[in-house]
């Protein structure tokens, strides 16, 4: 039999395999990518958009370390937000909307084109495995192909069942069938496999809505490209939106029908997530709301497809078609896809590393959707990490892996890997306690320096991030030297910023640290500075709010002790005086790294993380001893 | 098997009763291999089963088999007992030899004695109480009053939790507010006004407060008021000082400095315990043994609850006392002019008068005096007791014990204080429009401090309650 074989192998050619496969390639790894289907790589299966709160973040930290999310959604980008711009300078959001069709094909694109990649159009059937470690594929036509890593991203896939009404069909998206197989393997292996659900709106048509009874929505005027690469001007004609809501008339009729949903006669027994409840759901659970918004998302520049944002259900079809017909503008309305829930099989993944590799399997790694998380750019984070952690594993060299207060992929995959998930995990601002120093700005700040050590990003590209860095803080420097005067005529355009009057010369730094006052008003009273935002705007927010990006920084500070505290590998929870047989069934599963790590896993009291410390102290004393004997028995010979 | 030495893992001993008296005694013994030990010392109970929860009476005999004493052993197992694990308590006779050879026996089978707390420790690690119970109990063993243990007595049944508790789930809801308009900022949501969030948190600040100002009283319960008399040489405070403390303690004569060390003595006034020190004379001495005597009376003001500055009231309140009093390094002083025998009824309204003007001089340069804080009295009356500790005791009393919630650890204390100042910056954070990550972040800080004070863990209580309170979702 011909054997045929690579260096990694990654399964799957959505958001996680794509950031996978690509980080592998470019790394110099000879990387085959299986698909079950070559027009769908890339495909944006929900709704089209790339970012938002905290996604954008990590589509940023993904850019900066050298992955391709950000440089194809800024390319492909046909309505530009950034969230929270007026309010929450710390947590700003870049989101933008997409031409679904260019974005995929954009991907396939680089995809063939990538140096050391290979594609291959078919299905997974089952791993080959020797001695706990994964050495290859066989594919549905029982042809083996050998590799040192295989990646798995088969996102909603696995054993996919697709809800409409009380009617079931596999697959793990419409038009595509489901895979089977892996997750019965894992499941004989003995990894734990849970069930997850999600939901997708109807997709109308564009020529059968009234756009007259709907609120025009417009994107922002000014590009803040998510990549570092992209120019800042927009690649594509930029699209609006619309909005309308649902009434109470939209709401009978959906309640009349709960017992046709999937999700309340039982059918469904995936969980759902809490923040993207179907309309069933929120009918149900906000009884006294008597509208819900919806916005009308074009899915391309070209395409007549419209998707709902808001509206996502598994109601029977003609219920679908009743309902929509309530709101505003789709009285006469044509659905050309029906909304469905999707359940599938997640791998609970508290049994992987933080390199994204499995525990019980070596050289098996797991991203995206099959790690219980909902979202593109949450996928394309951990496809990304799989991809460089497999990579340097064959490299020989160390793992990489990012901390809670390095970035919000930090957050993602040890809240992962820590507390697993019960629903599907979107990252938000408030998972990470560090967020004021994990910012969109800064992220060059925080991750050029690490992105040097990984070594797919080119040095020339590097050298430009320096560059940037080093202008802000030459910016930074000259707002400190530069001192304002109280002169009178300084004073009276100081006042006519709507600020008061200086009694005493203070530097620019000071002055800039007035709530009213930001760059722009630096001028008029003669600092001069280079306009950039891309170097402006990191440095007034470091300014601006230094007191409490300081005490941030404190507080990491008194976390270290914690999290530099390593609990050895071969500890036995077991022998830890005061923990309860929950907890110890919950660090065994975890196996946490750090004594920080094991107190966030939920259900680990305070006091056991106590226990645990005394018992390090007793474990390292004991060392001690045992060396301190062993000297002294090494000292004292001599006197006998 | 190197971690069974470990120290949790031993079987602990100790007499839980106070030593030295008392009817019977009572040992306590705990941990895995009590139920072990306790056979082996009492060989009759051998052919019993014995269950949880039953006393047995028996004999506890040493390895000679010799009879100690005839006691009572009430056993109670594995997570049924007070600790959570294994133990017993061996009633014997009250007899501090008894009490030692029975420890002694139970030290050759293996019981360590314990450590002080040690088995509320244990009662912690095992989750039988939260911490602020296990600091309600270590302050019960300490009470030396009745209302301090009835304080301490209320916060083992969990009021003072209950309190944090509240505060806790406020906070929370807060909170979860502040982080559904940064999350969740494009959605249609409708989170709370600003003015609710403020009022909600001025509330919040006022309980914590509240539980601050009852900290001090707490502590003055567990602990005793430390009250010190000062003044010039020979105006009376150690005839006071015996009045108070109702024996003769310090030496009292004719002669100015007859006092010249520190003298202390306890008493209890209305459940309070009260420790009064005398002190020497303040005056300008070449003596160097007096000289030391007033370094050491200045010195002790610095370490008491309160000041009594007495001063002779036939004289009143001397250019030389205003200067004495200026250099009391004391926060909260009051002023008693002794010796209102010596004076007639009809001058006292005047000299009263008299004294509040020179005390309102002396406040002009000195903010924390209170120049209406003033008594009369004579030293050698003995109702002079009930009205000098009545004053004394005054900013305690009103205060209902059972019905606030008090804290008694310094640091459930210091975690309220850092709740309460953040929760103030907070207040002044939302009223300037700081930006909300922001406030969030002091918001949580705030919360951390009560959780620390709970012992609970920072978990993803906040997005429970979002996804609770608000209906989210693209």
């Amino acid at each position: 039999m011909n054997k045929t074989s690579y260096d990694i192998i990654v399964v799957g050619a959505g958001h996680a395999g794509i950031e996978a496969c690509l980080a592998t390639s470019r790394l110099g790894i000879k990387t085959l990518l299986i698909t079950t289907n070559l027009d769908r790589i890339g495909y944006m299966s929900c709704n089209p958009s790339i970012g938002g709160l905290a996604k954008g973040h990590m589509v940023r930290e993904i850019d900066v370390l050298g992955g391709q999310m950000g440089q194809t959604a800024d390319q492909t980008c046909i309505q530009f937000k950034r969230l929270n711009s007026s309010k929450g300078p710390a947590v700003r959001g870049t989101r933008t909307q997409n031409d679904k069709h260019r974005y995929s094909q954009m991907q396939k694109k680089i995809i063939t084109e990538q140096e050391n990649l290979s594609v291959l159009q078919g299905e997974v059937k089952r791993l080959i495995l020797k001695n706990n470690e994964c050495i290859g594929v066989v594919l549905q036509n029982e042809v083996e192909i050998f590799s040192k890593k295989v990646i798995i991203t088969t996102g909603t896939f696995m054993n996919g069942v697709m809800h409409v009404g009380l009617e079931q069909t596999a697959g793990g998206r419409v038009g595509d069938s489901a895979s089977v197989g892996i997750s019965d393997q894992l499941a004989s292996l003995g990894f734990a496999v849970q069930r997850l659900k999600t939901g997708t709106p109807a997709r109308l048509d564009k020529n059968s809505i009234d756009w007259s009874k709907t609120t025009p929505q417009g994107g922002d005027e000014i590009f803040y490209p998510f990549s570092f690469k992209s120019q800042r001007s927009f690649y594509l004609p930029q699209i609006l939106c619309y909005l309308s809501h649902t009434s109470e008339k939209t709401h009978d009729i959906i309640r009349r029908n709960l017992d046709k949903s999937p999700m309340y006669s039982g059918l469904i027994e995936g969980v759902g997530p809490r923040y993207c409840p179907s309309i069933e759901d929120k009918v149900t659970r906000f009884a006294d709301k008597t509208s819900h918004q919806t916005f009308l998302e074009p899915e391309g520049l070209d395409s007549d497809l419209i998707y709902l944002q808001g509206i996502s259900t598994s109601l029977p079809l003609e219920v679908q078609d009743q309902f929509l017909r309530t709101i505003p503008g789709l009285e006469n309305v044509k659905v050309v896809r029906y909304g469905y829930a999707v359940e599938y099989d997640f791998i609970e993944p508290t049994q992987i590393h933080h390199r994204l590799e499995t525990r019980p399997i070596k050289n098996l790694f797991l991203a995206g959707q099959i790690n219980g998380t909902s979202g593109y750019e949450e996928a394309a984070a951990q496809g990304f990490m799989a991809g460089v952690n497999a990579a340097r594993s064959i490299l020989e060299k160390p793992e990489f892996i990012l901390e809670r207060d390095q970035a919000y992929i930090g957050v993602l995959i040890d809240d992962l890997v820590t507390k697993g998930t019960r629903e599907p995990y979107r990252m938000f601002t408030s998972r990470a306690e560090h967020r004021l120093i994990l910012r969109e700005d800064n992220t060059i700040d925080r991750l050029a320096e690490i992105s040097r050590n990984i070594e797919i990003v080119s040095e020339a590209h590097l050298d430009e991030l320096s560059i940037i860095k080093t202008k802000r803080e030459k910016l930074h420097t000259s707002l400190k030297e530069k001192t304002i005067y109280p002169k009178p005529e300084i004073n009276a355009t100081i006042i006519s910023m709507g600020s008061t009057a200086l009694l005493k010369p203070v530097t620019a730094e000071e002055f800039l640290r007035r709530p009213e006052i930001n760059f722009s008003h630096l001028s008029a009273i003669g600092f001069d500075y280079i306009h950039d935002e891309v170097v402006t705007e990191a440095v007034e927010i470091q300014v601006k709010y230094s007191g409490y990006i300081q005490r941030q920084y404190e507080v990491i500070e008194q976390s270290k002790k914690m999290e530099n505290q390593v609990i050895p590998e071969t500890t036995q929870f077991f022998l830890v005086k005061g923990l309860s047989n929950e907890e110890i069934d919950k660090l065994n599963r975890v196996r946490p790294r750090t004594l920080g790590q094991a107190a966030r896993i939920s259900g680990v009291n305070p006091s056991a993380i106590q226990a645990i410390m005394v018992y390090l102290k007793g474990y390292n004393k004991k060392l001690q001893d045992v060396n301190f004997e062993k000297n002294q028995r090494q000292l004292s010979p001599k006197s006998e | 098997m190197l971690f069974n030495s470990d120290k949790d893992q031993q079987t602990i001993c100790a007499l839980a009763t106070p030593a030295g008296g008392g009817a019977i005694s009572v040992v306590r013994i705990s941990g895995l291999n009590t139920k072990e030990i306790i056979l082996q010392a009492c060989p009759s109970l051998k052919e019993k089963n014995i269950d949880s929860h039953r006393a047995y009476l028996t004999k506890i005999k040493t390895d000679r088999s010799e009879s100690i004493d005839e006691v009572l052993v009430t056993y109670y197992a594995d997570q049924k007992s007070y600790t959570g694990e294994c133990s017993a308590e061996i009633s014997c006779h009250g007899n501090p030899l008894i009490v030692e050879k029975i420890l002694n026996r139970l030290h050759e089978l293996g019981a360590r004695s314990a450590e002080r707390g040690e088995f509320t420790y244990r009662a912690f690690i095992n989750d039988k109480i939260d911490l602020v119970q296990a600091e309600a109990v270590l302050s019960l063993i300490q009470a030396q009053t009745e209302s301090a243990r009835r304080v301490s007595l209320r916060q083992l049944q969990g009021e003072s939790s209950k309190n944090f508790l509240k505060i806790e789930s406020e906070l929370i809801w807060c909170l979860a507010h502040i982080e559904a308009s940064i999350d969740f900022s494009t959605e249609d949501i409708s989170v709370v006004e600003e003015n609710v969030l403020v009022q909600k948190l001025k509330q919040i600040q006022k309980d914590l407060q509240k539980i601050i100002i009852n900290y001090k009283v707490g502590k003055i319960l567990n602990e005793g008021l430390k009250v010190v008399f000062l003044g010039q040489p020979n105006v009376g405070k150690s005839s006071l000082m015996n009045q108070v403390v109702e024996k003769e303690k310090s030496i009292v004569t004719e002669v100015a400095g007859t006092t010249r060390d520190v003298i202390e003595h306890a008493t209890i006034y209305n459940g309070i315990k009260i420790f009064v020190s005398d002190t020497a004379g303040l005056r300008e001495t070449t003596n160097r043994v007096e000289k030391i005597g007033v370094e050491k009376s200045l010195q002790e003001a610095t370490l008491a609850d309160l000041c009594i500055y007495v001063f002779d009231a036939s004289a009143g309140l001397t250019s030389v006392d205003q200067k004495i009093i200026l250099n009391v390094p004391s926060k909260k002083i009051l002023f008693v002019g002794n010796k209102v025998d010596q004076i007639q009824m009809s001058e006292q309204s005047l000299l009263q008068q008299e004294t509040t003007k020179n005390l309102q001089t002396v406040a002009c340069e000195k903010s924390t005096i209170d120049p209406n804080n003033v008594l009369f009295l004579s030293a050698l009356d003995p109702i002079c007791r009930e009205q000098l500790l009545l004053k004394v005791i005054e900013d305690y009393r009103g205060l209902d014990y059972l019905n606030e919630s008090l804290i008694s650890s310094l640091r459930q204390h210091e975690m309220s204080q850092d709740a309460e100042r953040a929760i103030s910056s907070v207040v002044l954070e939302l009223e300037q429009s700081v930006g909300l990550e922001f406030i969030a972040q002091t918001l949580k800080r705030a919360l951390l401090s009560i959780q620390k004070i709970l012992g609970h863990s920072f978990d993803d209580q906040i997005m429970d309650r979002v996804f609770k309170e608000f209906c989210i979702g693209k």
